[in-house]
Formats: structure tokens, C-alpha cells, sequence
């Protein structure tokens, strides 16, 4: 086009040039052959000549310099393109680098399963959970022993946890909270409830040695968090707790079987928490078998059915009392309600009582949970021998229990053994108010009639317990749970006049008004 | 007869019992993942012939300085095949799972081949790139890897300095001078030599990478001859990447025969010969003559030579606050 227009211009520029000719030649026809004019018109056409040779040093200039602003843009268009190019590759690099070092750089978790830290390759973890549990217990008709009505600390724990070098599991759990059953032991003393390592094999092959729960009871072994209930139920008065000792155990099959053998130092009967010492010199054989069938077949309806049994069995020949906490009846080891007060003791008019002979356990359970349905039971056999050290007399007692246990979530959530996880945790500003659960328990406890007079008091010592209890759980959220809960305890025997315990637990039928705000993480 | 075949089935059965599977952990510097693939291909079926056992040889790559110090923190290597031998001694005396004087064991200071360094540039070489004072000119963009992580790129960063140290008659200023002008050219450096390739040859930055002969090749052969061409300078350094066992490792896993013999075949005909198609100068000089069409011919210096030995030249060079780090900021 600019070629188009420089032709015309130069068309232009010769016709204007050679106007002035036309007019002198149509002018005066007559000096056409003048000599003068010839050279005017030579002179004329030399300057046409010039400006014809200017205009094309113009175009040729300005094709240059067009051909050379091409280029200089071109050099500037790689030059940005190599430049993105590096920029790019830069960014690559630096990502590469980015995960590189993400790979090794440990990891923290925070959330409503506690706080979590990891290395990299996730062989080393260390993590905190914690459970506080702040009760209430309002009694009726309880002769109004003191203390008794009271608003408690009941687990105040931090739970250290973790693993090291892959396959080494640990936990420590220092219990700050008044972690001992009994009414009247307003003082607490914190105390080591857990503290154990567990070596992982395989899911299949795991050995645990130090201070846990041993494998007998089915309620006990259930998270203190994920109870019914604020307290176990009378059956549990019959399962040994707490225990140090060393444990081969596994999951067979993701769980379909789980088995668990051990042995420990032994504690007695209800006995929640050990000094950490042994009192004797033998042994107890701990062991249990639980089978969960369907657990991995596609029949959901029966996939959290489980049945089990367990059991321990030891032998003690001792002449202090430190096996069977006796005596005074009052403050140490017996068997308790759910209000936590003690209606059996074994405290004969004359003499003490300690174990001697064989004590052996066994309890069949099982659980069976279906969508928001629950259901938990397990029937108890302990027998225990024993010795009163005045009269000399020995005895082996069977005293039995059992409990059962359901519960139905009434916002439709799962129950599951470890508890329930709201659907919709609470909160109010959307209209979410977490999951509820009502729940309900029967237990009963029946001493051996045995025991009475020679080991125990029939005056102040219920020979039977039969419990009921009815509540309502409000999990808020993962973290937070509310209970609110009542029971009542009948008793058989005992009921004597007196202030003191058992005595004076056994006189009524213990009802007790429970509440829980508990914080689990 | 039946008694004959019941014999020979029996002894199959013992044959099949008895052979297993060894697994060794070769971990290698960048450039190697072509050679080790034929190798071990090669070396798998020479032992199951040799003892009737499997090989299976896992690699691991990546830049030469990377490597040793994976397996200085305890990445369980068989045998370690890296860039330079001052890696390996860093192995060696920092894990202590070698002994200091584990070149011997091998011949040739345990190197069974040898490379070099040369340009890899653009089509036509439209940057007109013949020696390394071509590299440094003001407009010229070089690709070359970060020598704190690279071996390849310590030995390219060698053999520029060895260039100038050549042409300013071993006057370290001059040389140092070089060298800066030099990185001053680099917009990238990627961890490791297979880094660098991606970056000049994939990402078509830069008008040359200082490259390893043998992935120069391979860039050629990958992203083909009508895109890149190559430039040997007159000068150049002799790389000789070592290899070496790892004793503690070998010892602790049983793999001591099967890991000497796998150094062991490197120097062997197929073994060469894998290190000449693979574009590493063979040790073997019938080999090196029969593929001497696939090398150029150079002069090429040693770091002995030239710098005064690898423990001299990380000193000088490449430890915090030595050369590299005066005259190179990202």
C-alpha cells in the first residue's frame, strides 16, 4: 500500500512538473521551437530526473529502517520468550525443590483427634489427646454421707502417645483426676494409669509390655471416654484393672479375630488402679479371644457383631492383706455401685481376709451394634480363694455378674464400640445441635453366699446388687459430650445400722443422679 | 529310565529350589539411566548363567551431590556409581561405610569408563559457539547444572577454569574472571545433568549446554539431529565417574559376591562395549578404537593435573565460601 501511494505521489509530482510545459507548449504554439524553451525544458526534466532519484533513496531509507525495526522486534519477542521460558523453568525447579523438601520436613495435625507430630516418612510420631470428665452426682436417700453429693474431677488425663522407629508404639497416661472409685476419697493422688511400649510386627504378631488394661473384661476394655454411662456397671466390680505385665496380642484378618495372652502381677477384684509394685510373688494369666465373623463380608447388618470370651486365672498364697483389701470395710477395694459406693466388703466380725489359692476369671461377652442400635453385655465368673488369717478357715467364692447394655441414637448416627461421631456437631447459629443418645443398663452382682459370715459381715455386706439405669447422651461434636443419667441400686443383705460404709450404703436402694461434661480429644 | 528322569526331575526341583533372587541398589549419578538399563539387562543374564540366581539391580539417580548424601544419612546402597570420586570419599568418611582407600580395588582408580564435556547447541549454531570463549560473550545464554549438587556440573565448571587457566597462563584472577563471566550467562541451574538436558532441550532455553559427552548424544538421538548439533572445544576436562561397593551394606544384606561381580563385568567386553554404545569412553582400547567414530578427539586435562586433586578442588571451589560462591549469586 505505502509502495501504491509513493508511485502516486511520484505520478503526481511529474504532472505537476510537467504542467508548466503544457501551458508553455499550448500557450504560444509559435515559440515551441525557441532555443531558450528547449533548455528550460531540459533543465526541467534533469530536475524530475533529481527528485525521481530522491524519492527512491526515500523509499529505499525507508524500507531499511522498516526491515530493521522488524528485526529489533523480533530479537525483543525471543528475547521475552527466553526470559518466560527461564521464568518457567525457574518456577519448575523451585517446586521440584518445594516437594523435595516437604518430603522431609515433619508434620503436624491438629484437629478433634488431638494434636499429632510426625516425621516425614511417618516412623517417628509423637501425639497428645487429653480426657477431662467433670461430673456430677446427686444421691437420694443415701443418709447423707458426706461428700457423697459432690461435683468431681473424674479423669483429668493427659495421654501422651506415639511411635518410634515404625514399629514401636508408646503410651503414657498420668491420671490427675479422681481416678480411684469411692465416695469418700475426696484427695486425689495423680498416679501413672497407662505406661506401656507395644512392639508391631504385623497387625497379626504385637507385644505390649508395661502398665494397661489386661485382657479380661468387655466393658472395661472399652474407652473410658466411649462409656454409656458415667461409671462401669456391677459386673466390672469382677474384672481385674489395670495391670503391669506383658501381652502377646494381635488382629487376625483386619479384626475378625483378636486375640490377646498375657501375663501380670495380678491385682484383685474391682481393683482400678495398682501401686505399680506386686504384692505377691506369682503370677496371673491373662487371656482373651474375641471373633467379629462377619466383620468382612458384605452382610452389614451383622459386620459389628462380636462375641468373645475372657478370662485370667493365678494363684496366691499370702498371709497379708494387700490381695483383698479388707479389713476396715470402709475406703479400700470391695465392690461398688454405680453411685461409686461400697456395698461389700470383706471384713468378718473377726479376723481379715486375704487370697489364697486359686483365682480364676472367665467371662463370656459380645457386642453387636447396627446403624444408630447398640447393645453390650457380658456375664462374670470370679473365684476366688480365700483365707480368714484369725479363724483359719478357707474358701473359694464364686461371685458372679453380668450386665447388659443398649443404647439408640435418636439423631440417627452410627454407635459404635469407640462411641458416636455427630453427624451435624452443634451449632446453634446453623441450626446443628450434635447427636443424642439414649441409653440404658441392667447389672447384677451376686456374692457367694460362702462369704458370709467367716469372709464378710451379712450386718453391713449386700450379698446381692441388682442395678438399673437410664440416660440420655449429647455428643456435641467429636470433642464434647454432655451425659445425664439416673440409677438406682437394690441390695440383698446388709443394710445394718451403722454410719459407716457399707453399712450405710446398703441400709437403701442407692439412687443417683448423674451428669458429665467430658472433653476427649 | 524312570529312575533317570525321577533323578533329573529331582535335581531340576533342588536347581529351582535352591536359585533366588538378589536384589542389589545401584545409586547413581544423573545422566546414567540409559547405560544402567542396558547394563543390568546384560549383567542379569550373565549371573543367572554364571549361578543360576536372579539379579534384580534397583536404580536410583540423581545429582551426584544429592546422592552421597542419601546415602551418608542411610539410604542402603549396594554399590554407589556417582560422578566423581570426591563423593565417594565423602561416603567414606562421613558413613563410614567404605573403606578411605576404595579406589584401589578396582582398576583404572575404579572408573571403567570416561567422559568429557562439550557443547550441545541449537541447529546451524546460530550463536557461531566453537570454544569456551564463545560461552562467556555478553549475549549468549549457557545451561549448565548447579555444581553444589551436580557432578556433571563440577566437572564442567572444571573444565572452563582449566581452559582459562590454559589460556591466561594459569593466572587465577583471569581465571576466576572467566569463570564469573561465565555463570553470569546461566539463567537456570537445575539440580542435576538429566535437569539441565530438559531444560535446554525440552524447554529450548539457552543457545548451549555444557553437557556430558554421552548426554549430549542422547539428547541428539531423543529430540533428533534436525534440532541440536555437537561442538567439542579443543580443550576439555577428562571426567572418570568411579564406581564402588558399599561394604557395610553388602555385608549386612549378603550381597558381597553378586555386587563385586557386578563392578567386575563393567570392565569386561559387554560391558565396555554397553559404556561405548551408551556414548562413555571405554577403558578397553580395542573397544574404544572399534566406536572411536562416536568421540571426537581433544585434548583433554585431569583434575590431578589442573587443579591439584578433587579434595584441593572442593576446597577451592566448591566448598561454602570457595570460588563458586564468590562469583555466583542466584
Amino acid at each position: 500500500m505505502k509502495t501504491k501511494n509513493m508511485k502516486l505521489n511520484r505520478l503526481i509530482i511529474l504532472a505537476i512538473a510537467g504542467l508548466p510545459f503544457a501551458f508553455t507548449a499550448f500557450a504560444d504554439e509559435g515559440a515551441a521551437t525557441n532555443s531558450t524553451e528547449a533548455a528550460e525544458i531540459q533543465a526541467l526534466k534533469q530536475e524530475v530526473r533529481e527528485l525521481e532519484q530522491k524519492v527512491q533513496a526515500l523509499e529505499q531509507r525507508h524500507a531499511a529502517e522498516q526491515q530493521a525495526s522488524a528485526n529489533t522486534s523480533k530479537e525483543q519477542i525471543q528475547a521475552l520468550d527466553q526470559k518466560v521460558r527461564v521464568l518457567e523453568r525457574l518456577r519448575e525447579n523451585d517446586q521440584d525443590t518445594a516437594a523435595t523438601v516437604a518430603k522431609t520436613q515433619p508434620k503436624i495435625s491438629l484437629g478433634a483427634s488431638g494434636f499429632s507430630f510426625s516425621s516425614a516418612d511417618s516412623n517417628f510420631v509423637a501425639s497428645l489427646h487429653g480426657l477431662v470428665q467433670v461430673d456430677s452426682r446427686t444421691f437420694r436417700n443415701d443418709n447423707h454421707i458426706q461428700g457423697n453429693d459432690s461435683i468431681l474431677l473424674r479423669r483429668a488425663r493427659p495421654i501422651f502417645s506415639g511411635t518410634v522407629f515404625h514399629d514401636f508404639d508408646y503410651q503414657f497416661t498420668p491420671e490427675f483426676g479422681n481416678g480411684t472409685p469411692g465416695a469418700a476419697s475426696a484427695a486425689t493422688t495423680p498416679s501413672i494409669y497407662d505406661a506401656y511400649v507395644n512392639y508391631r510386627y504385623s497387625p497379626a504378631f504385637q507385644i505390649e509390655a508395661g502398665k494397661f488394661k489386661p485382657p479380661v473384661g468387655l466393658e472395661y476394655l472399652q474407652s473410658d471416654s466411649s462409656m454409656f454411662f458415667n461409671e462401669r456397671s456391677l459386673a466390672t466390680d469382677l474384672i481385674p484393672g489395670r495391670d503391669l505385665g506383658f501381652e502377646l496380642h494381635g488382629d487376625i484378618d483386619g479384626g475378625v479375630l483378636s486375640y490377646a495372652i498375657g501375663i501380670f502381677n495380678g491385682v484383685g477384684d474391682g481393683q482400678r488402679n495398682t501401686s505399680n509394685t506386686a504384692f505377691q510373688n506369682n503370677r496371673e494369666l491373662d487371656a482373651r479371644l474375641f471373633v467379629q465373623p462377619f466383620k468382612v463380608t458384605s452382610i452389614t447388618a451383622l459386620q459389628n457383631l462380636g462375641i468373645g470370651v475372657g478370662g485370667s486365672w493365678g494363684t496366691s498364697s499370702i498371709t497379708n492383706t494387700l490381695g483383698l483389701p479388707n479389713t476396715t470395710g470402709g475406703t479400700l477395694s470391695g465392690f461398688y455401685t454405680d453411685g461409686q459406693q461400697q456395698f461389700f466388703a470383706y471384713n468378718p466380725t473377726n479376723g481379715g481376709v486375704a487370697a489364697n489359692g486359686t483365682h480364676w476369671r472367665l467371662s463370656p461377652q459380645a457386642y453387636y451394634y447396627y446403624g444408630p442400635f447398640a447393645l453390650l453385655g457380658e456375664y462374670v465368673i470370679s473365684d476366688q480363694g480365700v483365707k480368714n488369717s484369725a479363724t483359719l478357715k478357707t474358701a473359694d467364692l464364686r461371685n458372679t455378674a453380668w450386665d447388659i447394655a443398649g443404647g439408640w441414637v435418636l439423631t440417627g448416627e452410627d454407635a459404635t464400640f469407640n462411641g458416636v461421631t455427630p453427624r451435624h456437631p452443634f451449632n446453634p447459629r446453623n441450626g446443628d445441635w450434635g447427636a443424642l443418645q439414649l441409653v440404658a443398663r441392667y447389672a447384677e452382682l451376686d456374692v457367694d453366699k460362702a462369704a458370709f459370715p467367716n469372709f464378710a459381715n451379712p450386718a453391713v455386706s449386700a450379698s446381692e446388687a441388682h442395678a438399673w439405669a437410664v440416660g440420655l447422651n449429647w455428643y456435641l461434636n467429636k470433642n464434647i459430650r454432655v451425659n445425664t443419667s439416673f440409677s438406682r441400686t437394690t441390695f440383698t443383705g446388709g443394710g445394718g445400722a451403722g454410719t459407716s460404709v457399707p453399712a450405710a450404703v446398703t441400709q437403701h436402694p442407692e439412687d443417683v443422679f448423674f451428669t458429665r461434661v467430658q472433653l476427649s480429644f | 529310565m524312570k529312575t533317570f528322569l525321577k533323578i533329573l526331575l529331582a535335581s531340576t526341583l533342588a536347581i529351582s529350589a535352591g536359585a533366588k533372587e538378589i536384589k542389589l541398589l545401584n545409586v547413581s549419578y544423573d545422566p546414567t539411566r540409559e547405560l544402567y538399563q542396558d547394563y543390568n539387562a546384560a549383567f542379569a543374564k550373565y549371573w543367572k548363567a554364571k549361578s543360576g540366581d536372579d539379579v534384580v539391580v534397583n536404580q536410583s539417580h540423581g545429582g551426584s551431590g544429592k546422592q552421597a548424601q542419601s546415602v551418608i544419612n542411610g539410604l542402603e546402597a549396594d554399590v554407589v556409581t556417582l560422578a566423581l570420586a570426591y563423593y565417594i570419599d565423602a561416603i567414606a568418611q562421613q558413613a563410614k561405610v567404605l573403606p578411605a582407600d576404595w579406589q584401589k580395588r578396582l582398576p583404572n582408580n575404579s572408573t571403567p569408563y570416561t567422559s568429557t564435556i562439550v557443547f550441545l547447541v541449537r541447529k546451524g549454531n546460530p550463536k557461531n559457539i566453537k570454544d569456551w570463549d564463545d560461552v562467556v560473550k555478553p549475549g549468549v545464554t549457557v545451561v549448565v547444572p548447579n555444581p553444589k549438587s551436580s557432578g556433571g556440573a563440577r566437572w564442567a565448571y572444571l573444565a572452563a577454569y582449566a581452559y582459562a587457566l590454559e589460556t591466561f597462563g594459569h593466572d587465577d584472577a583471569k581465571a576466576k574472571e572467566f569463570i564469573a563471566k561465565l555463570y553470569k550467562n546461566v539463567p537456570v541451574l537445575d539440580s542435576g545433568a538429566r535437569g539441565s538436558t530438559i531444560t535446554f532441550a525440552k524447554n529450548g532455553i539457552g543457545d548451549v549446554l555444557l553437557a556430558w559427552e554421552n548426554e549430549a548424544h542422547l539428547a541428539i538421538k531423543e529430540f533428533g539431529a534436525d534440532k541440536f548439533e555437537i561442538v567439542t572445544p579443543p580443550l576439555s576436562i577428562l571426567a572418570e565417574p568411579p564406581v564402588a561397593i558399599v561394604d557395610k551394606t553388602v555385608k549386612r544384606h549378603g550381597t558381597q559376591a553378586v555386587a563385586q561381580a557386578y563392578l567386575d563385568y563393567l570392565y569386561s567386553d559387554e560391558g565396555q562395549e554397553i559404556a561405548a554404545k551408551n556414548f562413555y569412553r571405554p577403558r578397553n582400547a580395542a573397544i574404544a578404537a572399534k566406536y572411536a567414530a562416536n568421540f571426537s578427539q581433544l585434548k583433554l586435562v585431569t583434575v590431578d593435573q589442573e587443579f591439584g586433586g578433587w579434595q584441593k578442588a572442593q576446597k577451592t571451589h566448591f566448598a561454602d565460601g570457595g570460588v563458586f560462591d564468590q562469583i555466583y549469586a542466584p
